[in-house]
């Protein structure tokens, strides 16, 4: 799907619409993500404390060694009053510090196990479940205007940036808000004025950094733009190595690769150059603080106004984490960008409508007889008019071959007969039944199919031919092979119906793996046989075998066959031929050969030697 | 800078890293990469500068900060303490102004090193003979410039010069801390092994555990790309419910090795916080204790420093994890690059090779028992010889794999032959220079590629420096011009990725017009019509008949009705040539020919 580039407020509307669904897919695991927040907020607050604690340890020791410091004090105003040595009030902080460090331990262990469980192990698997799942059941339309790499990160890499929605924004947000706040109310607990004067470099930090990213952005969209129009480039390169070392082009290819090489550095570069010049300045200003802490704070230090521990350490190390956590804004705000993209995309597959349904109420059928009937059939694909009025009957046991120049809606019009499509007016009968009343998958299981590309799943020879009915005994798998000519091959192959094929596996040769589809087809025992270009890649010995396969495979059901090639045609009971999606002739091969038309042309140029456009053949004739 | 989105727990990086030790070591492989560095000297003289002095004023200003609160503010000095912070201040501007450099460059010299080495891969892959790509996946050789060359640079600019200004800081923290207290730095000491170990342990096996997880995603990419793929299949077959089942097993499956990093990952980052805080409640117990013993505040001004400096000294132990996976991804991505650079073509042009004259006729192509295997033991031409003299056209039939495709590689010398003669002109074609000849010559395939950009520039591609008029020409002789007219933007179309915006014939004869605007001396037509409909092939086949003749061309065809003028008819079975003749003596022969053609025409 070629996705053009909205106007922005569309857009707008889009986005908080992808986001409204995002917390809707959230909602229904509304309790585990609670559950996750609670834990990570309880680890913030023994965070906290021990860094209260360790403040407090050094206020009580300054206390001990010089009684004209300040009293130290203990958190929440709670003084641990009973114990007078100060080697026992340092042993109990010291205690604490431990007990909050193994709390800590096992709350972070059971909240990364608890993650993994939630994220991983439900809300990916769900996810990936439904968009598997609804692919299966879209219309080859979308499969055409997809490409498939396109569909499978959407699967894979996508939908891990959906989850990236809940640990990467969501969590992120809350935690952010909550430590801020917790930070915040320690601080102010300690004292006002500080606090205020230490944060309020705070703002400017925040300015840069937002005019920082604001500086880059073009400059990593047109990085980044480059970049991919490289890989683009090699790609093709690589695809038409065979063109370009034909035409002895590869100096020029090579220049050209170094041009684009050389701009993506120097786009590179002049990233870096501002990332220079902002990154330390952040960190600069980041780090501002400090010196007001070490003035301000020195200074009630000094009037005993604030301890050194509870005061100036720790202060210290939570404006570390507190600039630490602003700086993570910018991050969530990366994530949520990757999440709504991905998010969309995932959302595109399942919004996708399913448009062939199986009626609510079927009608019900024994073995279909097999006899077809088009009554006014037009069909498009949007705007494009691929199928206008067509009208034709066939009977029982017939052999229909289709034929007309490319485009001209033969394969469409075999591919309405199983549903893949339902037609945009007129209806296809079976039987004398609509086909749109009868049972979606019984309809398909008396249908049998060949496609022009015979794809074959990398299992075993068996398991492909029993593709449809994988419960079929050895017997119904070896009689479908020797219907379709398989069977002597196939004992050939290194462990016979065993072999497995594909990328790790045997390769077979196109005439073979037309065969066992052929016998994929046939062993659902279809009243139906489609047959979609069969030969188009094969030569005219492989095509001879074909032929005499689908021969024996013909006994006994109605069969449609695409194709151009005499072989084929000779099979005919019935030829039909289709011109920009017009049924324009229909006969025997005797009655159209004796016309004036495409199909004479056809048996013409197939035949004889119109090698000099005005010669006709001299022998060739029509026999 | 990472390019591709990366989730958070990293389930889909290359798990094979972390089992991975360098072949040959990691030095050599490290100076290998670093060789790049060399053109870039200055720079990385600058850059270990720059290093060097972070490393000192990182752990300069913790404990400067410490010096501050311990000296003046401690004993009450305000004026003291407005000088101290002040120095403090510069010192800090100071550092931050150097890492500007510090970055640029790292950044810079990353970006310089792999520019080079992309260059030298494409024009390592440009080198290649034919045989090597029809091995090997696009997918590979894109991922050796893309991901692998990308973890490269990671690991230049940050990697090493990341870890570098670590361990320093680490030392100099060390130093400092030792020269305050040694007993408290003991107490610091003790515990960095035990993180190191720690990380040992668990990098090892949550790299583990990600490399089950990834090997488990590949099985979900390879099943999902085959149920896309087949989806035709799937729904023709009714299939879609036993196929969600089989899926939703390997989800789980992948989801059960998620699992299993994200439970190790729970144990090892709470353990390293928990050996953070364990320090701190040592530092309190045992820098207390001395505090008290001695009464004195120097100790207590000591354990302030510690709880500044530990923090620096702690952070590189605790990096040292994510910075080894770096390392070693880079290490892997490293090897891989130069495993395919050190990849030496089976073949080249040798260097004393000579340019093949250019005549006005077409080329004499003489065979002369001429054998060749693409795989060694299984030879798919076995002592072919043919003479063809310049203007013939001759026919190669046979069915397929009989060796026709394999004949016209070797005339274009995209393979040589392992034994036997193949004569251009007279000349042995491996004493001529690969492109001198193949501008000589023009290919037109079945599906023969398209790049992006227009009609016009595809026609040119062979010869760019072409005019507009000698391109209307050639599609004018060709006789298609009021089809490219017909195309919404006449030459200017474009043809849309691999020319998918044409239709099948229009490519196809965009294709002839690119194979003839070189002027060839000889024409490759390899099954060139055979994905046109039989219009198109019509108008074709007239033209060509006149753009032929002054050139010699190989036809290989289905269809028996494109070759029956031709000079000569090869008819190979096996790799061997079992007749040859023209139509008529072939025919009147009663052979192999005969056969097929009767079996051809008969309806």
């Amino acid at each position: 799907m070629v996705l053009k580039e909205r106007p922005s407020s569309l857009k707008q509307i889009s986005r908080s619409r992808t986001v409204r669904r995002l917390f809707g897919l959230v909602w229904n695991y509304r309790w585990g993500c609670l559950l996750l927040l609670a834990m990570q907020m309880a680890l913030l607050g023994l965070n906290l404390f021990g860094v209260a604690m360790l403040g407090v340890g050094i206020d009580e020791l300054r206390h001990a060694v010089d009684p004209a410091a300040p009293e130290p004090r203990w958190p929440m105003g709670w003084t641990p009053m009973g114990i007078a040595l100060p080697m026992h009030r340092i042993a109990v902080i010291s205690l604490a510090l431990l007990a909050v460090a193994l709390l800590r331990l096992w709350l972070g262990y059971a909240s990364g196990v608890w993650f993994g469980q939630l994220l991983q192990g439900r809300l990916v698997v769900d996810l990936r479940d439904r968009c598997y799942d609804k692919l299966q059941r879209l219309n080859f339309r979308f499969f055409d205007s997809n490409t498939s790499s396109s569909l499978i990160n959407r699967i894979g890499g996508d939908i891990q940036a959906v989850r990236l929605f809940v640990d990467g924004v969501l969590f992120q947000v809350v935690i952010l808000v909550v430590s801020v706040g917790l930070f915040l109310a320690y601080m102010l607990s300690v004292h006002v004025g500080l606090t205020l004067a230490c944060l309020s470099t705070m703002p400017l930090v925040w300015a840069v950094s937002a005019l920082f990213s604001k500086a880059v952005k073009p400059a990593y969209k047109e990085s980044s733009e480059l970049y991919d129009s490289l890989v683009e480039r090699l790609a093709e390169s690589i695809r038409g190595m065979h063109v370009i070392k034909a035409f002895a082009r590869e100096a020029a290819e090579f220049h050209r690769f170094q041009h684009a090489n050389q701009r993506l550095r120097d786009a590179q570069n002049s990233i870096f150059a501002k990332l220079s010049g902002f990154v330390p300045l952040i960190v600069l200003l980041s780090q501002a603080n400090v010196v007001v802490l070490l003035l301000y704070g020195g200074t009630l230090a000094m009037r005993g106004e604030i301890g050194i521990g509870t005061g100036l350490v720790g202060f210290a190390s939570i404006l570390g984490q507190f600039s630490g956590q602003i700086s993570g804004v910018g991050n969530i705000a990366n994530s949520m960008q990757q999440c709504l993209r991905s998010a969309e995309r995932v959302f595109e597959i399942l919004d996708e409508p399913v448009q062939i349904h199986s009626p609510d109420h079927p009608r019900a059928f024994g073995r279909l007889g097999g006899e077809v009937r088009f009554e006014k059939v037009s069909f498009s694909y949007g705007a494009e008019r691929v199928l206008e009025e067509v009208d034709f009957e066939v009977k029982k046991g017939e052999c229909v071959v289709i034929t007309g120049p490319t485009g001209s809606g033969k394969s469409t019009l075999l591919s309405l007969i199983p549903r893949f499509y339902d037609p945009g007016a007129g209806r296809v009968l079976v039987d004398g039944m609509d086909i749109q009343t009868l049972d979606l998958a019984a309809l398909r299981r008396s249908v049998g199919c060949v496609f022009q590309e015979s794809f074959l799943f990398s299992t075993s020879v068996a398991a492909n031919i029993a593709f449809g009915h994988p419960e079929a005994s050895d017997a119904q798998v070896e009689k479908a092979a020797r219907l379709a000519s398989a069977h002597a091959f196939i004992q050939q192959l290194p462990e016979g119906y065993r072999t497995v094929l594909g990328e790790a596996g045997v390769g077979l040769s196109g005439g073979q793996k037309q065969r066992l589809s052929i016998a994929r087809a046939l062993l659902l025992e279809p009243a139906i046989l489609l047959l979609d270009d069969p030969t188009a890649s094969l030569d005219a010995e492989t095509e001879e075998l074909i032929v005499d396969a689908l021969r024996g495979a013909m006994r006994e059901r109605t069969t449609f066959i695409v194709s151009q090639r005499p072989s084929l045609l000779r099979l005919a009971t019935q030829i039909l031929v289709l011109d920009r999606g017009r049924l324009v002739q229909r006969g025997t091969h005797r009655e159209l050969a004796g016309r004036e038309g495409y199909y004479r042309n056809l048996v013409e140029v197939q035949e004889g030697g119109v090698w000099d456009g005005e010669e006709r053949p001299d022998e060739g004739g029509l026999r | 800078m990472s390019r591709r989105s990366e989730p958070l727990t990293q389930a889909w990086v290359d798990g094979d890293a972390y089992r991975y030790r360098p072949q040959g070591g990691v030095f050599p492989l490290m100076r290998r990469v670093f060789s790049y560095a060399r053109p870039h000297r200055r720079i990385l003289f600058w850059l270990i500068s720059h290093v060097v002095l972070r490393a000192i004023l990182l752990p300069l200003g913790a404990w400067s900060m410490g010096a501050v609160v311990n000296g003046p503010i401690a004993s009450g000095d305000s004026v003291g303490m407005v000088w101290a912070t002040a120095g403090f201040t510069l010192l800090i501007v100071f550092t931050n102004w150097m890492f500007r450099y510090r970055y640029r460059l790292a950044l810079g010299l990353g970006e310089a090193v792999i520019h080079d080495l992309r260059s030298e891969v494409f024009r390592h892959i440009l080198s290649m003979p034919m045989s090597y790509f029809t091995r090997s996946k696009v997918g590979a050789i894109l991922g050796r410039v893309t991901s692998d060359i990308d973890s490269v640079r990671t690991g230049v600019q940050d990697v090493v010069f990341v870890s570098a200004v670590q361990l320093g800081q680490m030392l100099v923290a060390g130093a400092l801390m030792l020269y305050h207290d040694w007993v408290l730095f003991v107490v610091v000491l003790g515990i960095a092994p035990g993180i190191w170990l720690l990380n040992r342990i668990f990098t090892v096996r949550i790299a583990e555990a990600q490399r089950r997880a990834t090997e488990s995603f590949s099985r979900i990419s390879a099943t999902l790309s085959e149920s896309v793929s087949g989806v035709r299949v799937t729904q023709g077959f009714v299939r879609e419910e036993l196929n969600a089942l089989q899926f939703r097993e390997l989800v789980s499956d992948q989801a059960r090795y998620n699992l299993v990093s994200a439970r190790t990952s729970a144990v090892f980052l709470p353990l390293l916080e928990f050996k953070t805080h364990v320090f701190t409640a040592l530092l309190l117990a045992v820098g207390g204790w001395q505090v008290l013993r001695t009464g004195g505040g120097t100790a207590l001004g000591d354990v302030v420093q510690f709880a500044f400096l530990a923090t620096l000294f702690f952070e590189p132990v605790r990096n040292v994890g994510t910075q080894y996976a770096a390392a070693l991804s880079a290490m892997v991505g490293a090897e891989r690059v130069f495993r395919l650079l050190d990849t030496v073509p089976e073949w080249r042009d040798p260097p004393e090779a000579v340019d093949l004259p250019r005549e006005e006729a077409g080329i004499r192509v003489e065979f002369k028992n001429v054998w060749f295997a693409y795989e060694v033991g299984n030879p798919v031409l076995r002592g072919v010889s043919f003479s063809a003299s310049p203007g013939m056209m001759i026919a190669l039939v046979g069915h397929t794999g009989s060796g026709k495709t394999s004949i016209t590689n070797l005339i274009s010398k995209f393979y040589l032959a392992s034994s036997g003669g193949v004569l251009l002109d007279g000349r042995e074609v491996r004493e001529l220079r690969s492109d001198s000849l193949r501008r000589q010559m023009g290919v037109v395939h079945q599906q023969s590629f398209l790049f992006e950009g227009s009609v016009l520039e595809n026609i040119r591609f062979g010869r760019p420096e072409a005019s507009d008029v000698e391109v209307e020409q050639v599609v004018e002789r060709l006789g298609f011009r009021d089809l490219v007219e017909s195309l919404p933007e006449g030459f200017q179309t474009l043809v849309g990725e691999s020319g998918a915006r044409l239709s099948s014939g229009e490519r196809q004869l965009v294709n002839f017009a690119r194979a003839l605007l070189v002027r060839p001396r000889l024409l490759i037509l390899d099954e060139a019509t055979s994905a046109v409909d039989s219009r198109t092939e019509m108008r074709i086949q007239s033209a060509l008949r006149k753009l032929l003749r002054d050139r010699t061309s190989f036809v290989v065809a289905h269809r028996l009705s494109t070759i029956r003028n031709a000079d000569l008819i090869l008819v190979l079975h096996e790799g061997e040539i079992v007749e040859r003749g023209t139509h008529e003596t072939l025919m009147s022969l009663g052979g192999r020919y005969a056969a097929l053609h009767r079996k051809f025409t008969r309806c």
